[in-house]
């Protein structure tokens, strides 16, 4: 059932004969060496200094000036301007620098451009025969296998090579000749599906099935569609304020809304032509480089930057002045002298730009830095003791930065210890005491770094004019915002642009505190200037999921229901705030008496950030075990527990909705993954182990009203739309043209969709999964105002009354005659007619706590080696009325593909003695590759509230929330011995089933 | 990366010259010596190209006897049919190895010649004994992933893969060095214990250059396993390769390699001795498995390889019993 059962094959087809020595002469005899001296020729000497050399490239012979040191992919980005080969981890670690040399894939970060010589060079760019893409290029972009984009060119050079030497592979040799490209996003599925294709092979494995309600006609007037697919859809009454965009009928009624779409951006990233900000080349640009504190705790005595100035080529040298972190409220309990405490090892002192990067390097070695180094908190278990060395000395204010509860201002703190954040229903002891059963657990989580493939950087430009900042983010308004703040900026003099950025799953808003520094360097310098963290300060210094010890007991009553669920949780977002868990433990079960009292514990380690549905992971992790636990306790299946418990929720016709929901995608599910055929657990016979789990999720309805957009339609019938809403890989730009394509009659590549630029209305930040139902309503409403105008003037020249005419596909008609779209366009009063619209508020309708689904893993354990893997996973899902089903598997696959390489394998390692991250790159720093990826069938659910215009609802964290706590249950299936402890690594499985002491975490 | 001179020779008489300038050191596929250098462990003034060297390049099977010059890619020895029917575990354990773009750029000297991935050795951080310090920073900080065995005075692990199966294997080392002298050790005594000189890993004296490995040839029933926690790019928590002499289900002798737990790659000689003289079985191949991991040592964090380490050698020798 699992793809790699078989031995592993060769590098290349076993077919394949391959000789030759890697010099490309010749064989010669035996490798002997002859007695007699050679006349041992000296050959040149080159460099250190640059040498012109000439590179085959792409078919053409191009001559690039290189120091010996210079990269291949140095040379093919900044010289040669061939921006489509990426830079990941630098390492050779991530795949993203796959190039190929002799049509044989290499990484041009891991080539010297000196080593090259004669072999011809092929990056992204020279796959394509002008406008024809290459088979697996135009396969891609049929199935969607990319979402960022950034690993994509990667991604596409591994799939082309493999093709030219295996044409037909079968999916293991898929597997095993992306092993090398790492892909944050879990594109995996869609690789292995579009290879398939573009061999010509049926693709099996990964599927997805898309269920519709409804008679696809518009609902009644005063009413909107509610429901489910798989149960009924009704008409509710709901009051449309005049002049807003209608109610639409059931997706089935609808042309382009809801059926699947390929990606408008699809072509630009997999022919490498999509620019992310390490892309952007500013004339006069200078490089930047940090210092960084290597102590975790520590005062600077002293900064000298002497020589670092005097050095050629450096153009500004800044020491941060500003404490990076919290702000005690009490400034006065800490004595730090001239300079910031340094609270983290990592944590930025001192930066340079210079005109070479070579240079900036050089220079930020030359800054000497005279630290007094201090003891530090480092661990969980130690930085909560009484005792330990403090992180702050007092109180401070400091929002939740890590996104999971936990951070309100005002909260106690002792020592380290900042809390409890307490929420409260009923007598929770009380209850507890009377409970007849109790299940009762503590689980422990790790820190998770959010590893996007593209670091985090800035191109940073200031200018008489004002500020203009490239930045790889997830909400270009966030960093505008910050910046206009910090340097006192008017927002109209400050510009933010990121047309595309390579994955940030929540660690990219706001500018950072390396962006203010860019900034400042540029302001400095007088010149923009280039920040791009590398693969160590990414895994350092700019966010991570918070690690959690959770103690949970829930109290149950005989016929199932819960009586009391108390949680206490304690963990640690490092110098920063958010590590709460307690919404899921609040929200998923209805209990009479609910208490969650969370704690967060400041650590002498790099700040956490928002990551992929914060706190959620990590809180259904535990409870939902816990509610198995309960299920073997009553003796009854935990599906039908989980019915039952739904009965109880309050909440009327929402919770209702909700209930029905979760109940059908738990009966879907079950039947997908076999749920009756799974004996009793720890049952299988043998040292391999084979389970079946169950977990659901839920996220809240997040809406954004600061979501505005601009539609624009020209007379030539051209449309334009813009907002300063990123597409972060979701599929955002091709969902806002399938809305407007939907009501203007035409298809998506007819909208030329313009986002990512502060320039433009200000869209809602990309997270929280709230996008789609933040912008959409108001791409709705802006194309709504301006088909008003486009129906007046096809009424005006078609001689009918406004109210009569009718948009069709592709043109306007009314009392039988009609006007071609281009025809309907020509008539506008205006050049062009264009509308600005903020989101309309939310329809009065009852609204649901949030939405979810449910997810069933199967698992095999190997007892004897404690390694654990994820051979498949059903998710059933709904997320409101779908808008590209394509884009919407895409973002399932990655949820689940992060949820699976959270559960077993991520673990961000500091040393204890000095706080520093040791797995600070891409291969002891573990994340999921091509053969970790189980085979993942979905189901998705179309979905109504009736509460706007689209109904559209966002998928990317509903589908990362349940999946570790679905694969702990399969585990727990498979072995018979419970999980509370992630990862799930060898070290740990073993542990829990007794064949190796237990682990004890610092 | 520090800037260096960079010099391409022809021959390998020519190259050994090269690499007498102070400060230089050879540069094979990179794909370690790369790294090192961008995380500043190692600052060559010079690196001396030796991807010209036409005689390194091949793979030879003549009467058994493999011969693998020291340029053969990772890759090649994976594709290789010859010398997949002479000796197969060589080819998988090549095969297993890093990652396609890896296996395709690395040579079997710059595995050979690799350096261990201890995370407080990589680090520029902190000052190990490797690095001339006086600290073992993993025996008393994060050492999950270090040695369980002969870490008294270090507890890095030697990372090649391909090692393990040519140790098994009985393979030599053919090295040449100045004014065209060349030698030929066996492959284990390369290898440097850190109570000798916890600096280095290979016995090289400077201007040396490993050339290539020729392995006897083999009527051994053979098997390799590499054990790793994820399977798309991992390094192994233990690989074994297992080399037996049987006669019918009988092992008269063994030579069982561990890689990944101990500074060197382990010969299980208590492993060995204990299969030896047996009919191989589940029981049996158990039984010298646990005769290894009974004197393992362990660190505070990575006990767990134990019981991995032994059900790795069972199974491998298992494995090899039944290969045909």
């Amino acid at each position: 059932m699992s793809d790699d059962e078989t031995p592993d094959k060769p590098g290349f087809s076993r077919r394949t004969f391959l000789r030759g020595s890697a010099g490309g002469a010749a064989l010669t005899g035996l490798i002997t060496l002859s007695g007699k001296a050679h006349a041992a020729k000296t050959p040149p000497v080159v460099g250190p200094s640059a040498v012109p050399i000439k590179l085959d490239v792409n078919g053409a012979v191009r001559e690039v000036k290189i120091e010996p040191r210079t990269t291949l992919v140095s040379a093919l980005r900044d010289q040669l301007k061939l921006t489509g080969t990426k830079v990941g981890c630098d390492r050779g670690a991530c795949g993203a620098c796959t190039v190929h040399l002799d049509g044989v894939p290499a990484l041009a970060c891991t080539t010297l451009a000196i080593e090259v010589g004669e072999r011809k060079v092929t990056t992204i760019e020279g796959l394509a025969k002008g406008d024809t893409l290459h088979p697996v290029q135009q396969a891609f972009v049929e199935h969607d296998a990319m979402q960022c984009g950034f690993c994509t060119p990667g991604m596409v050079m591994s799939c082309a090579a493999l093709l030219a030497q295996t044409p037909k592979p079968d999916r293991v040799e898929i597997r095993q000749a992306v092993s090398g490209n790492l892909c944050r996003c879990g594109t995996y599925p869609k690789v292995f599906t579009a290879v398939m294709a573009a061999s010509g092979q049926p693709a099996e494995g990964w599927t997805l099935e898309t269920r519709g309600v409804g008679d696809g006609k518009a609902p009644p007037t005063g009413t909107a569609w509610v429901g489910i697919a798989g149960g009924s859809v009704t008409p509710e009454p709901r009051t449309v304020p005049p002049g807003e965009a209608a109610p639409w009928p059931t997706s089935v009624g609808l042309s382009v809304v809801g059926k699947p779409a390929t990606r408008l951006d699809g072509r630009a990233k997999v022919t490498g032509a999509a620019k992310y900000t390490s892309d952007i080349q500013l004339p006069k640009m200078l490089h930047g480089k940090r210092v960084v504190s290597p102590h975790a705790h520590a005062l600077v005595k002293r900064v000298d930057t002497a020589k670092a100035e005097r050095l050629a080529g450096v153009k500004a040298v800044f020491v941060v002045k500003v404490q990076e972190g919290a702000t005690l409220v009490d400034p006065s309990t800490e004595q730090n002298g001239k300079f910031p405490r340094i609270r983290y090892a990592g944590q930025c002192v001192a930066a340079v730009a210079a005109t070479t990067p070579e240079i900036a390097d050089a220079a930020a070695r030359l800054i000497e830095v005279d630290y007094e180094v201090l003891p530090a908190a480092i661990g969980l278990t130690a930085a909560r003791a009484p005792n330990a060395p403090l992180v702050y000395p007092g109180p401070v204010n400091l929002g939740g930065s890590a996104g999971g509860g936990g951070a309100a201002k005002g909260l106690p703190q002792r020592a380290n210890v900042r809390g409890p954040t307490e929420q409260v229903n009923g007598n929770v002891e009380e209850a507890l005491a009377k409970a007849p059963i109790k299940v009762t657990g503590e689980f422990a989580t790790q820190v998770q770094t959010h590893s996007a493939m593209e670091t985090h950087g800035i191109v940073a430009d200031w200018g008489p004019a004002g500020l203009t900042v490239y930045v790889s983010t997830q909400g270009t308004a966030t960093v505008r915002d910050e910046l206009a703040t910090v340097f006192g900026l008017p927002k109209t003099k400050v510009r933010v642009v990121c047309e595309h950025m390579g994955g940030g799953f929540g660690a990219k808003f706001g500018a950072g505190h390396f962006g203010v520094v860019a900034v400042e360097l540029s302001r400095r310098a007088k010149a923009p200037v280039r920040l791009m963290l590398d693969r160590r300060e990414e895994h350092t210094s700019v966010g991570n999921r918070p690690s959690t010890v959770q103690d949970i007991t829930i109290g149950a009553n005989a016929d199932g229901s819960l009586a009391a669920l108390d949680l206490v949780s304690h963990g640690s977002s490092g110098i920063a705030t958010g590590a709460g868990v307690g919404w899921a433990a609040m929200r998923m079960y209805p209990a009479p008496a609910q208490r969650t009292r969370q704690h967060d514990v400041f650590m002498h380690t790099g700040p956490g950030a928002a990551f992929r549905a914060p706190g959620m992971p990590q809180g259904v992790f535990a409870l939902e075990q816990l509610i198995e636990e309960l299920a073997e306790r009553l003796k009854i299946d935990s599906l039908d527990l989980r019915d039952r418990l739904d009965v109880d929720k309050p909440g009327g016709v929402a919770a209702e909705a909700d209930r029905i929901a979760r109940k059908l995608e738990r009966r879907i599910g079950a039947d997908r993954i076999g749920w009756k055929t799974r004996g009793a657990p720890g049952a299988g016979k043998g040292p391999i182990k084979y389970g079946i789990g169950v977990a659901q999720s839920m996220w809240r309805r997040i809406v954004d009203m600061n979501s505005a957009c601009e539609v624009r339609l020209h007379r030539d019938g051209s449309v334009q739309l813009r907002s300063s809403v990123m597409d972060i890989g979701t599929g955002t730009r091709t969902a806002l043209a399938m809305v407007v394509a939907e009501d203007l009659g035409l298809s998506p590549a007819d909208i030329s969709v313009e986002i990512g630029d502060t320039r433009w209305p200000i869209g809602p930040a990309s997270g929280g999964s709230k996008t789609l139902v933040g912008i959409t309503p108001a791409v709705r409403q802006a194309t709504h105002e301006v088909k008003q105008k486009l129906l007046a003037a096809a009424a005006h020249k078609l001689g009918v009354a406004t109210t009569d005419v009718r948009v069709e596909r592709g043109k306007l008609s009314a009392a039988g005659k009609s006007l071609a779209w281009k025809q309907a366009c020509a008539a506008l009063p205006t050049e062009e007619v264009a509308a600005i619209a903020s989101r309309p508020a939310d329809w009065n309708g009852p609204k649901a706590d949030g939405y979810g689904g449910v997810q069933f893993a199967q698992v095999q354990v190997d007892t004897e080696t404690g390694v654990v893997r994820v051979l498949k996973v059903v998710a059933v899902q709904e997320c409101g009325r779908l808008i590209n089903p394509l884009a919407v598997q895409s973002q399932i696959n990655g949820g689940i593909i992060h949820g699976i390489s959270y559960a077993l394998f991520e673990d961000r390692v500091v040393d204890r003695a000095t706080g520093r991250v040791l797995n600070a790159n891409l291969d002891q720093y573990k994340v999921l590759g091509a053969r970790d990826t189980p085979f993942i069938d979905i189901v998705l659910l179309d979905q109504y509230v009736g509460l706007t215009n689209t109904d559209a609802h966002g998928i990317g964290e509903p589908a990362n929330v349940a999946t570790a706590a679905a694969i702990a249950n399969a585990v727990y299936h498979a072995i018979g011995v419970r999980i509370r402890e992630l990862p799930m690594t060898p070290r740990t499985v073993l542990a829990a089933l007794g064949r190796t002491g237990k682990v004890v975490r610092s | 990366m520090k800037p260096f001179e960079w010099v391409q020779p022809s021959t390998v008489a020519e190259a050994i010259a090269a690499l007498e300038h102070p400060g230089a050191m050879a540069l094979a596929g990179g794909v370690d010596l790369l790294d090192r250098m961008k995380e500043r462990l190692e600052t060559p003034s010079r690196l001396v190209s030796l991807r010209k060297l036409s005689e390194l390049g091949a793979i030879r099977v003549e009467g058994g006897v493999a011969r693998i010059g020291a340029n053969v890619t990772l890759a090649q020895l994976a594709s290789d049919v010859e010398l997949r029917a002479s000796h197969p575990i060589v080819g998988e354990a090549a095969g297993h190895a890093a990652t396609p773009q890896l296996r395709a750029m690395a040579t079997l000297g710059g595995n050979l010649a690799q350096r261990p991935r201890c995370w407080y050795f990589r680090s520029e951080a902190f000052h190990c004994r490797k690095k001339g310090g006086v600290t073992c920073f993993a025996q008393t900080g994060e050492n999950e992933l270090h040695a369980i065995y002969n870490n008294k005075t270090c507890a890095s692990t030697h990372p090649s893969t391909i090692v393990t199966a040519l140790l098994a294997l009985g393979a030599k080392v053919a090295i040449a060095g100045k004014q065209g002298k060349q030698r030929e050790v066996l492959l284990d005594q390369l290898f440097v214990a850190p109570e000798t000189d916890v600096k280095r890993e290979l016995d090289l004296a400077p201007g040396e250059l490993v050339t290539s490995i020729s392995i006897p040839p083999s009527k051994l029933k053979t098997a390799y396993t590499k054990q790793v926690a994820k399977q798309s790019f991992d390094w192994p928590i233990v690989d074994c390769a297992v080399a037996l002499q049987m006669t019918g289900n009988k092992c008269e002798s063994a030579r069982i390699v561990l890689g990944a737990v101990a500074p060197n790659p382990l010969r299980a000689t208590a492993a060995e001795r204990a299969v030896a003289g047996k009919v191989v079985d589940e029981t049996t191949a158990r039984e010298a498995a646990r005769a290894m991991t009974a004197i393992a040592s362990p660190l505070t964090d990575n006990a767990y390889k134990v019981p991995i380490v032994e059900t790795v050698i069972a199974r491998t020798i298992v494995a090899a019993a039944r290969a045909s």
